[in-house]
């Protein structure tokens, strides 16, 4: 069971190196961590963008790009299509974001999944590294739908699913989050919950438990009545994975980690691979920790159909 | 500028106590309003069955400091007649109890004959930062679902005006949505860059409002110049204005239960404040409601 970040960590330098495209490292932070996933034996680099610029990026965090294959390309649009298209031919196990719109990285997959039939809704997982919690809880989805509805919520709720339970756990517990409060009558938010409550129930996702509680209130008190008391609170009433509302509350809630003690790491799982796609705002660090939990999730869809 | 619930409380302890109409207390009100009414901030006007409220002031220290009971056996009428006092002038501000949220809200909303004062009511989160000592506010935490920009805007109002009264000079606000850019299928965007060209123009006076803001250009200085954002606003918000309820209610929760942070609010666009049971408001915390809520009181007709 993979409870920790140090485990995506300590995994990725056993299966590693995966061969990634990288989509055009043209940022400073970006390419250290391009850097310090190689010199940790996470990831064998495969550098889409422009020439000069990588070069140049590369000199300045003493990065030698020279003996890496290299694809030169400056339309970002047509950037985000080859190393999607790689990745859904099996040329590459991984494809990682650099300076490139998150939206186009999102339409490249949709056409992919498309193309290969799939069926597949892109969603973003995010996941947290809570101290004194003994797993990672996924955030989802925090970075496509912007108004998911029920049938929609659903998917993303599959997705989420199956990246969970490759990180061992056959049975995750899901919390559907809303705002719903005593005034105020019943949000769609929490009208989604009961629907889908109900499909789980009747074993619509397998094997998964989606709790009784749409607030962190309920999730951590047990009911929405009582004021907090901290020595009531029970951390391991975490579930493993929270279903937002909508995209304004997943982004906001998932990027907390710039306020609270917790690690960030997003990903998006394809039908055919990881796509790692870290914020602009994130460190080298961070971006490490993101590209280490992708190379470990490949790993284990190794064999996985969705 | 008050930085803390202390200074809160030590600033709503100056001048006359406000008197408080409490329907229907149990117990647990009785403490919170022995506590303040100890403290000087308040007069509790107890308004239910008189002779169970004598019974349970027994040995309280409430017993032996200034109150009035108002005997009203029947519960259903003691909101109403709370309400009535505050709209007579016989009392400032009107604690929840246990009544009903619904019901509660339905009767202060009243147009004829509740508090409502404007076009719209909104609750905003006070949180107290500890590092450094700062009061930040959340808005709308608990009672608009799916505003409009025009709602937003009132939200916005109601917040500059609870800022003036903890003496937050120019604030600075973050409307917040998923993305730092403007995205014309994601309508909080869109409203958040209306609201940031408004305050331009200076249409919220000196405040200054910066929007659309991600949470991490909001919180984070640095975040926001990888970003290529540069901005006062920028790693030191007053405001956060968020989207909508979802939004607002999770983001207050996490605060308290992943942050760990001591939160009270007010409810504003009413006559008189109103002091709400919030779920996630500490037992201990409710008290600095009440002090807001003296606080809104000196402020006299502008408070709301």
């Amino acid at each position: 069971m993979i409870r920790s970040l140090d485990d995506f960590a300590r995994i990725a330098r056993e299966k590693g190196p995966k061969k990634l495209a990288v989509l055009a490292p043209e940022d400073e932070e970006f390419m250290l961590a391009v850097k310090t996933s190689w010199h940790k034996g996470y990831i064998e680099p495969v550098l889409i963008g422009n020439t000069e610029k990588m070069k140049r990026v590369a000199e300045k965090v003493e990065f030698d790009i020279d003996g890496f294959e290299k694809i030169v390309g400056d339309d970002r649009q047509a950037i985000a299509d080859l190393g999607l298209s790689m990745l859904f031919s099996g040329k590459l196990e991984i494809v990682s974001k650099g300076q490139i719109p998150t939206s186009y990285i999102y339409r490249s997959i949709i056409r992919e999944e498309n193309r290969a039939s799939s069926g597949m809704t892109v969603s973003v997982v995010s996941f947290w590294e809570v101290p004194g919690l003994d797993h990672l809880v996924a955030f989802t989805d925090t970075g496509v739908s912007i108004k998911p509805d029920m049938k929609t919520k659903a998917e993303i709720l599959k997705n989420a699913l199956f990246v969970y339970r490759l990180l061992g756990y056959p049975k995750p517990r899901v919390a559907v989050l809303s705002g719903q409060r005593e005034i105020g009558g019943a949000l769609a938010s929490y009208r989604d919950f009961d629907v889908l409550r109900k499909a789980a129930a009747a074993g619509d996702f397998g094997e998964c438990e989606i709790l009784d509680a749409t607030s962190f209130t309920e999730i951590f008190l047990g009911d929405r009545d009582r004021p907090i008391d901290y020595a009531r609170m029970n951390l391991e009433r975490m579930p493993h994975i929270l279903l937002v509302p909508c995209l304004d509350t997943g982004n906001i809630l998932c990027k907390l980690d710039f306020f609270l003690d917790v690690t960030r790491c997003s990903l998006v799982a394809t039908s055919r691979g990881p796509v790692c796609i870290p914020a602009r705002s994130d460190t080298s660090d961070n971006i490490v920790e993101q590209l280490a939990m992708c190379v470990v999730v490949t790993d284990r869809m190794k064999g996985e159909v969705q | 500028m008050l930085r803390s619930f202390r200074d809160i409380l030590d600033a709503a302890k100056e001048g006359d106590a406000k008197k408080v109409a409490a329907p229907c207390a149990e117990k647990k009100d009785m403490d919170l309003l022995s506590k303040a009414a100890g403290s000087g901030l308040i007069i509790p006007c107890l308004v239910g069955d008189g002779k169970a409220i004598e019974g349970m002031l027994k040995g309280m220290p409430l017993a032996s400091l200034e109150h009035e009971i108002m005997d009203e056996k029947d519960p259903d009428k003691a909101l109403g007649r709370s309400v009535r006092l505050i709209r007579e002038g016989r009392a400032d501000m009107l604690m929840q109890g246990t009544v009903d949220h619904q019901v509660l809200m339905d009767a202060v909303m009243d147009a004829r004959n509740g508090l409502r004062r404007g076009k719209l009511t909104s609750y905003i989160s006070v949180f107290q930062l500890p590092k450094p000592e700062k009061l930040i506010l959340v808005t709308d935490t608990f009672i608009n679902n799916s505003p409009t920009l025009a709602e937003k805007q009132l939200i916005l109002e109601h917040a500059l005006r609870l800022a003036d009264i903890l003496g937050i000079d120019a604030p600075k606000v973050a409307a917040l949505a998923a993305v730092e850019q403007i995205n014309l299928n994601i309508p909080s965007t869109l409203d958040a860059a209306i609201l940031s060209k408004m305050s331009e123009r200076k249409q919220f006076g000196k405040a200054i409002v910066e929007g659309p803001l991600d949470i991490d250009c909001a919180l984070s200085e640095a975040a926001a110049a990888r970003k290529g954002l540069r901005s006062v606003v920028t790693g030191n918000v007053d405001i956060y204005l968020v989207p909508e309820i979802d939004t607002g209610h999770l983001l207050a929760e996490a605060l308290v239960f992943f942050g760990k942070l001591e939160t009270a609010g007010a409810i504003m666009g009413m006559t008189n404040p109103v002091i709400l049971n919030i779920p996630f408001v500490s037992d201990e915390n409710r008290i600095v409601e009440i002090a807001i809520a003296a606080l809104m009181c000196k402020k006299g007709e502008d408070h709301a």
